[in-house]
């Protein structure tokens, strides 16, 4: 590589955003604006008698106000599962839902407008417990009428390889062990905000801090019943998602709507009490889990039974319930495999995607039981993983195409640097080292929506001032990915990435993307980038080889040059650009990209495919105070297989993130509840570790070079948060020998088992 | 819309006082208070800045004693050699209290008189309405302890309880003139009218310890390594006639002391008193059996290192 791909690259927008210069959704003012007010329900489960709305409208200030009965299309992120509104419709399922809004001249305006709408309410029973979901109820009390069987359980879903049942039986040693997972939220830094503007051709454009621009255009074209070509959706500077900006919201319908009702700029940006409320976190999880070895330590078989908390709407959730399975089929090589996983509705606020989705409190209980059947078997727990791992290029039981898989070299890295040979086991009481592997998708093959497009396309501009503009609907959410399409483009063409401008996340002007999630941007972006770049490089190629009468295969585009070796052709970049351009102007090629083919024919194969998969493996090092029951995550070794760092700095900044991410999961981080409302709905009582809780880091990049990805690379955003929670768990176990089952592990539960064990 | 008063003297600020009965809050820093305002708990219409009143900012320490202004901020505490040298439990103390950022703006007398809290005060109103009403603000019965008519509400000063145990005494202005009085005597234990034991428009100007003591200990329980209030506090010293002070926070209504002659006192004796002082209900996101456990494990590790 001659280009900046593989070289420790800062954001392009790094600079701006650290100079308070980006400007994010709630940055933008126009004219005439307005602002929303919204009123939420008090009440978990209550059905709508009576909105009385004539104070509010004659409220100073305020221009529109609206409620549930004006938007009656549903939506959501899944086709399967539109069961939203964008304000509730004959009843509320959770305190804090929308129930009306306001539109006003000024935010305090909008606020006093809202409270003055008057909604009687008809209380009824309300559903916290996922386990009372699942029972049979008084339809009455049903949550959704959809639900079947008279129960509150939105999805059911299961899978069986092989009858691990059997398997499980006749195994030597076996693990059956319960898990129970707290839900956590994304705690992103930015809330969210959304404007829209009515525009004069009768056209929409909303600017919102999303992470899937094409999903809410879409969605915003079904609830406001406008054609999608009369809808524009734009991203701006985003500060952060984690999964928790990729659904569309009903703030952003309600906001749409009051802009076409007053003709009118309308904004609503959140208050961090209203983020939290909003949630679509990490579901609360109860895992049962039984896995068996034989004698060698190889595994026989799998099989796990999940409840997972999905709150009062869908979001996610049918995809969140497969992947609590599926995404158990690796990084270890399990041929008998059966999972169930049921999602029930409950009068919360909804649960849905976040790093890592579906798979980190699964994976969570797989590692944990794999270290105690470890010590079960008498076999190092590092050994008996490596005895597990699946090889490269090779398909799991569920039809899952593995490619590359570095993580036999991710392991022994770790291994090596943590001193794990000579301190596993052997480390005074109180302190202990923790391994946890995992994998995760690159990805997701299919779409949410079924359709015969790439999963992207890109475009690449050349024009006479030598720029080149790559239009990509990727959404950059912190991660990186307009700086990958920068470098990319760089790479390709052999000009500095100052050379390089983009266009991005505007679906007026820019092709469709999907959106940033399931850690597929810089795997599909990516290639599709690389492939438009190419096809500009070789168009120009053939210009200047027919004008200087050389082969195009010849033309080498590097160091703002452009040349071949024997010297027949040495231009600057500027005047390749005018032999390119001569005759037909500014060019521009597209290039996409297409998931290959691949999956069982069986249902709910297509959940978990993906084009590639990462691979990853840490060691937690912990110091536990037995008489407190605190714990300390003193270091994290943490080595991450991306197939191939295009930006070393940003993976490395991914790893680190996750670390973080995940050690709050582990220790600290959990939603409470009274009665269904949140008690800790804010940055001070949901308890995020700060930089003085957070351990050392060490991080290793293992390059295993996919064959399809773009220059080899895989994702590096999700897949380590994985390894992060049962290297620490697994590490408390080796400092005081306690099996840590309930996440997050704070200091009571630690001394009561500590207790318990006498 | 509100009313800012930023007095110079202790006598302007008496008259502001008067001038808003009833309406009207002090502020050190405002570091606390300012959410209290965000989330409708304070809905005064007149703030009252303290922060530069004249001669209320000053450190004097050195071996025999100390004075500190009301309105030091912590971070000067944290940081200041005298204190370190000759009163290090007050700079832990100070230390322990929110951020450093925080600690920059926020005063010892304001961490001295923080509000008390509780998990189902301390929301925002429409939170609040939610819930149903406690007895702290309109209700009539503690949603906390299942309807008991009294409130448990935590006060959650780290400073209060150091000071206490360095046998401190404040000097309060009000309206009827200048007083000096013990620090503990300041708190009541309810968890309403915590601050009872103030008049009305009463100013703390400034804090004393008379005396160094002989040996002394600090400890605060928490989730992470900042930010967090306390769940759990205790300080404790030893004077050079042998007199233990230890002082418990966050687990009551007021900070409670145990002052013993180290001669008459047992571990058992003490944690016998702290767990009956210690009206200790599940107002904190801690687990309740967790903090009453830790009151032991906490008075034990004082004990083994004195």
């Amino acid at each position: 590589m001659s280009g900046p791909i593989g070289k420790p690259t800062p954001y392009i927008d790094g600079v701006q955003k650290v100079t308070g210069k980006a400007m994010y959704t709630d940055d933008y003012r126009f004219p005439n604006m307005l602002y929303v007010g919204l009123l939420r329900s008090p009440h978990a489960h209550a059905h709508i008698k009576h909105i009385d709305t004539s104070a509010a409208e004659t409220y100073p200030g305020v221009s529109a106000v609206t409620v549930g009965t004006d938007l009656p299309i549903s939506f959501g992120i899944l086709p399967i599962s539109s069961d939203e509104n964008a304000m509730a419709v004959e009843k509320v399922r959770y305190v804090g839902e929308i129930v009306a809004a306001v539109a006003a001249e000024t935010m305090e305006a909008a606020q006093k407008g809202a409270e003055k709408i008057i909604v009687e309410y008809d209380p009824v029973r309300a559903f916290i417990d996922p386990g009372d979901s699942l029972e049979v109820c008084d339809p009455a009390e049903q949550i959704h009428s959809h639900t079947k069987g008279g129960k509150n359980i939105h999805k059911t879903a299961e899978l069986r390889f092989n009858e691990p049942e059997k398997a499980l039986e006749q195994s030597p040693f076996k693990r059956t062990e319960s898990f129970k997972f707290a839900g956590v939220t994304h705690a992103f830094t930015e809330p969210h905000s959304t404007i829209a503007i009515w525009n004069g051709d009768e056209t929409l454009t909303v600017i919102s801090a999303t992470q899937v621009p094409h999903y809410l255009h879409r969605n915003l074209s079904k609830v406001l019943e406008l054609p999608m070509h009369r809808v524009r959706v734009k991203k701006p500077a985003l500060g952060g998602g984690f999964g928790g900006k990729s659904d569309p919201f009903a703030h952003e319908m309600i906001t749409a709507y009051l802009s076409m009702k007053t003709k009118r700029p309308v904004k609503c940006t959140f208050s961090r009490e209203e983020v939290f409320i909003n949630n679509h976190g990490r579901h609360p999880t109860t895992i049962d889990m039984s896995v068996g070895c034989d004698q060698d330590g190889i595994i026989t078989a799998l099989d796990t039974d999940t409840i997972i908390d999905g709150g009062a709407y869908g979001s996610f959730g049918v995809v969140t319930s497969y992947y609590n399975g599926v995404l158990l089929q690796g990084p270890y090589k399990i041929d008998k495999l059966g999972f169930r996983t049921r999602r029930a509705y409950t009068n919360k606020p909804q649960c849905g995607a976040m790093r890592g989705h579906g798979a980190v409190n699964p994976r969570y209980a797989m590692e944990v039981i794999l270290d105690m059947l470890a010590h079960d078997a008498g076999i190092d727990p590092c050994d008996l993983r490596e005895k597990n791992f699946l090889e490269e290029n090779t398909i799991t039981v569920g039809q899952l195409r593995i490619t590359s898989n570095g993580v036999r070299d991710c392991l022994q890295a770790v291994r090596k640097k943590s001193n794990w040979d000579k301190l596993y086991g052997k480390q005074p009481y109180g302190r202990g080292l923790g391994i946890g592997c995992g994998f995760y998708i690159s990805g997701s093959a299919l779409p949410i929506i079924w359709n015969h497009y790439p999963q992207t396309v890109v475009h690449a501009k050349l024009d006479f001032d030598g720029r080149i503009v790559m239009f990509s609907g990727a959404s950059d959410i912190g991660q990186g990915s307009d700086t990958i399409l920068a470098q990319i483009a760089s790479e390709e063409l052999g000009v500095p990435m100052n050379y390089v401008q983009l266009e991005v996340a505007d679906t007026k002007t820019t092709p469709v993307d999907l959106g940033s999630y399931s850690s597929r941007v810089t795997f599909m972006v990516g290639n599709a980038a690389k492939m438009a770049a190419e096809k500009l490089r070789n168009e120009m190629a053939k210009a200047i080889a027919k004008e200087k009468d050389v082969s195009a295969d010849d033309i080498v585009f590097r160091d703002n040059k452009i040349f071949t070796e024997d010297g027949a052709v040495d231009i600057s970049w500027e005047d390749g650009v005018e032999a390119a351009l001569a005759g037909r102007g500014a060019i521009v090629e597209s290039g996409y990209y297409f998931s290959p083919k691949m999956g069982g024919d069986f249902k709910g194969s297509g959940a978990g495919l993906s084009p590639a998969y990462s691979f990853g493996a840490f060691i937690s090092d912990v110091t536990v105070n037995p008489s407190t029951g605190s714990v300390k995550v003193e270091k994290i070794w943490a080595a991450h297989d991306c197939g191939k760092a295009l930006n070393p700095l940003a993976v490395e900044g991914q790893i680190e993130g996750s670390i973080h991410m995940g050690l709050g999961q582990a220790i600290s981080e959990d939603l409470r509840y009274v009665n269904g409302q949140i008690v800790n709905a804010n940055f001070f009582d949901y308890r995020i570790p700060y930089s003085v809780d957070t351990p050392d880091m060490d991080v290793t990049i293992i390059e295993s070079n996919d064959s399809e990805g773009p220059y080899g690379a895989k994702e590096a955003g999700e897949g380590p948060i994985h390894p992060v929670l049962p290297s620490i768990g697994n590490a408390i176990y080796d400092a005081v020998g306690i099996r840590m089952m309930e996440l997050p592990i704070t200091p009571d539960k630690v001394l009561a088992k500590i207790q318990e064990k006498g | 819309m509100g009313h800012y008063f930023r007095p110079t003297t202790i006598k302007e600020a008496l008259s502001l006082a008067s001038d808003w009965p009833g309406n009207y809050r002090y502020f050190g820093g405002g570091t606390d208070l300012q959410i209290y305002r965000k989330q409708k708990l304070l809905n005064n219409e007149a703030i009252i800045d303290l922060s530069e009143l004249d001669d209320t900012c000053s450190i004097k320490a050195d071996e025999n004693s100390m004075k500190l202004g009301a309105f030091v901020t912590l971070d000067e505490i944290t940081t200041s050699n005298d204190i370190q040298t000759h009163f290090p439990l007050l700079a832990e103390a100070a230390a322990s209290v929110a951020t450093p950022v925080i600690r920059k703006t926020a005063t010892i007398g304001g961490n001295l008189l923080v509000n008390n809290r509780c998990t189902l005060y301390n929301q925002s109103k429409e939170w609040r309405d939610a819930v149903g009403s406690c007895l702290r603000e309109v209700g009539n019965s503690c949603l906390v302890t299942g309807g008991k008519d009294k409130c448990f509400s935590r006060n959650v000063s780290d400073t209060a309880p150091a000071l206490i145990a360095l046998n401190a005494v404040v000097i309060i202005h009000g309206q009827d003139g200048k007083k000096e009085i013990p620090l503990q005597d300041i708190y009541a234990p309810d968890g309403i009218k915590f601050h009872d034991h103030l008049d009305g428009d009463a100013i703390v100007s400034e804090i004393r310890v008379p005396a160094k003591p002989v040996s002394w200990w600090f400890k605060k329980l928490r989730l992470r390594k900042t930010l967090d209030f306390t769940s759990l506090t205790v300080a404790a010293t030893v004077d050079s006639a042998g007199i233990a002070r230890v002082c418990l926070n966050g687990v009551s209504m007021s900070p409670v002391l145990i002052e013993e002659s180290l001669k008459k006192l047992t571990l058992e004796t003490v944690i016998k008193k702290a767990r009956k002082n210690c009206k200790t209900v599940d107002n904190d996101l801690m687990p309740l059996k967790y903090r009453r456990e830790m009151i032991n494990v906490y008075l034990n590790e004082w004990w083994e290192s004195k």
